[in-house]
């Protein structure tokens, strides 16, 4: 399938309906991603940013609408070659990181990291564990590799689900309110990795309620409210020049 | 009924069926105790997963096992599947690799408290003469004619034994749990 370039994700009138047609999460979003995007996705609890990500990765199923991830739509049972598609190929290729970090307590931090590369991408186990300390060794936790999680503060732990993500060398990043769950003092150096990686040029989602961070890291916001995107522009545009009463209505409560 | 006459009479026994309740009867009533939980959960896994599965047909089968094993699997948090799904794990690594051995920190005191409970029914086994304790009781009272000695000395050991495996079972238990909430 052909795509231009550029475009990394396409995402065209996606809904997830719940109880038929009574709770819609998601009314209708189209919106593409592009590489190297750093989008921010705003809006009220319950305005369906969260489902929007999940949805990216299949984690949720949407109701209808397509999702183009690299010229494949992924929402089709059948691949382009007429074949089941195989969801697992498309979701090594899209990092996640979760609210609740959800790093494997039975594993060490350094068996977290190679687990998926080594038994997915059938790396051999010392070159996931080499990648693995390097990447623990950018945000500063290479002294952790052979501990277990609980041994973790909260900030700790998101990063190394960050990098636990970033070892299966992905195309894009998607983070689900990454420091929501965390006590304040932590959510700086989590904000500090996800700044550097969007300063190295990952194309990156991020549903976040960081204001200071959408303003300063992202490349497009998107506003949503009730399943729907409202509104879509700069951080400039968004926050200094808001058009959309909704919109205006939630920066006058968080700002 | 004479109490002392019981107590000596429990003495004796003591000295010549020893051997008939602590290593005979005790052993079988074990060994079908452990046979049976581990039959039931070996049985119970395969049928748990049946349960969970999208194919119907098998599913109305369900025992005590089933649902220690999906209650143990399903306890585990949905995160933890959702971590390993969005890494690119199929279902099948996913389960083996992530919720099992989770899974099994669940299921295994339930299994433990289910064995507890299986030793004190095993005694019905001896409705056909298999050879577990309350077998060995029968045999006595053949051979002596007396029936609440050897009675109270099974009961004794009944006792011990789920008493003092209850014990160790809450102490495996919370070594378990030392590891959890990571």
């Amino acid at each position: 399938m052909a795509t231009s370039d550029n475009k990394l994700i396409q995402v065209k009138d996606l809904k997830k309906y719940y109880n038929g047609e009574s709770i819609k999460a998601l009314d209708g979003v189209s919106v593409d991603i592009n590489k190297g995007d750093v989008m921010v996705v705003i809006g009220p609890s319950g305005s369906g940013k969260s489902t929007f990500l999940r949805s990216l990765n299949l984690l949720e199923e949407p109701t209808s609408g397509t999702i183009i991830f690299e010229g494949t739509d992924i929402t089709q049972k059948k691949g382009p070659d007429g074949k089941k598609l195989n969801i697992d190929l498309h979701r090594q290729k899209m990092g996640m990181v979760f609210q609740h970090f959800n790093l494997f307590p039975h594993k060490t931090i350094l068996q977290n990291m190679t687990l998926a590369p080594v038994k997915v991408k059938g790396m051999s186990q010392e070159d996931a564990d080499k990648k693995a300390l390097e990447l623990l060794g950018r945000v500063g936790l290479a002294d952790r590799a052979n501990a277990y999680p609980i041994q973790l503060s909260g900030g700790q732990k998101q990063r190394v689900a960050i990098v636990r993500a970033l070892a299966m060398e992905p195309d894009v990043m998607l983070f689900d309110e990454p420091t929501s769950a965390l006590d304040p003092e932590m959510v700086g150096e989590v904000l500090d990795v996800m700044k550097k990686l969007a300063q190295e040029g990952m194309t990156m989602v991020v549903v976040t309620h960081e204001m200071g961070f959408a303003r300063e890291v992202g490349s497009r916001i998107l506003f949503m409210a009730d399943g729907k995107l409202l509104e879509e522009g700069s951080p400039d545009a968004i926050f200094n020049h808001p058009q959309n009463p909704r919109l205006q209505d939630f920066l006058s409560k968080v700002l | 009924m004479n109490f002392a006459t019981i107590g000596q009479n429990i003495v004796k026994l003591t000295a010549k069926y020893w051997d008939k309740f602590l290593l005979t009867g005790m052993g079988y009533t074990l060994s079908l105790a452990a046979i049976t939980v581990a039959v039931g959960a070996i049985l119970g896994a395969l049928i748990a997963f049946m349960r969970m599965s999208k194919i119907a047909p098998l599913r109305w089968i369900a025992s005590i096992y089933t649902e220690i094993i999906r209650s143990g699997i399903l306890a585990v948090d949905i995160g933890q599947t959702e971590a390993a799904r969005s890494l690119g794990m199929s279902h099948r690594l996913t389960m083996t690799q992530i919720i099992l051995p989770q899974a099994i920190k669940n299921i295994l005191p339930a299994l433990g408290n289910e064995f507890i409970m299986i030793i004190k029914d095993t005694s019905l086994a001896s409705t056909f003469f298999i050879g577990d304790l309350m077998t060995q009781v029968l045999v006595v009272k053949g051979a002596t004619y007396l029936t609440i000695e050897p009675l109270i000395m099974v009961a004794v050991i009944y006792f011990a034994l789920t008493f003092v495996l209850t014990k160790l079972l809450g102490v495996f238990e919370r070594r378990l749990r030392r590891g959890d909430v990571r």
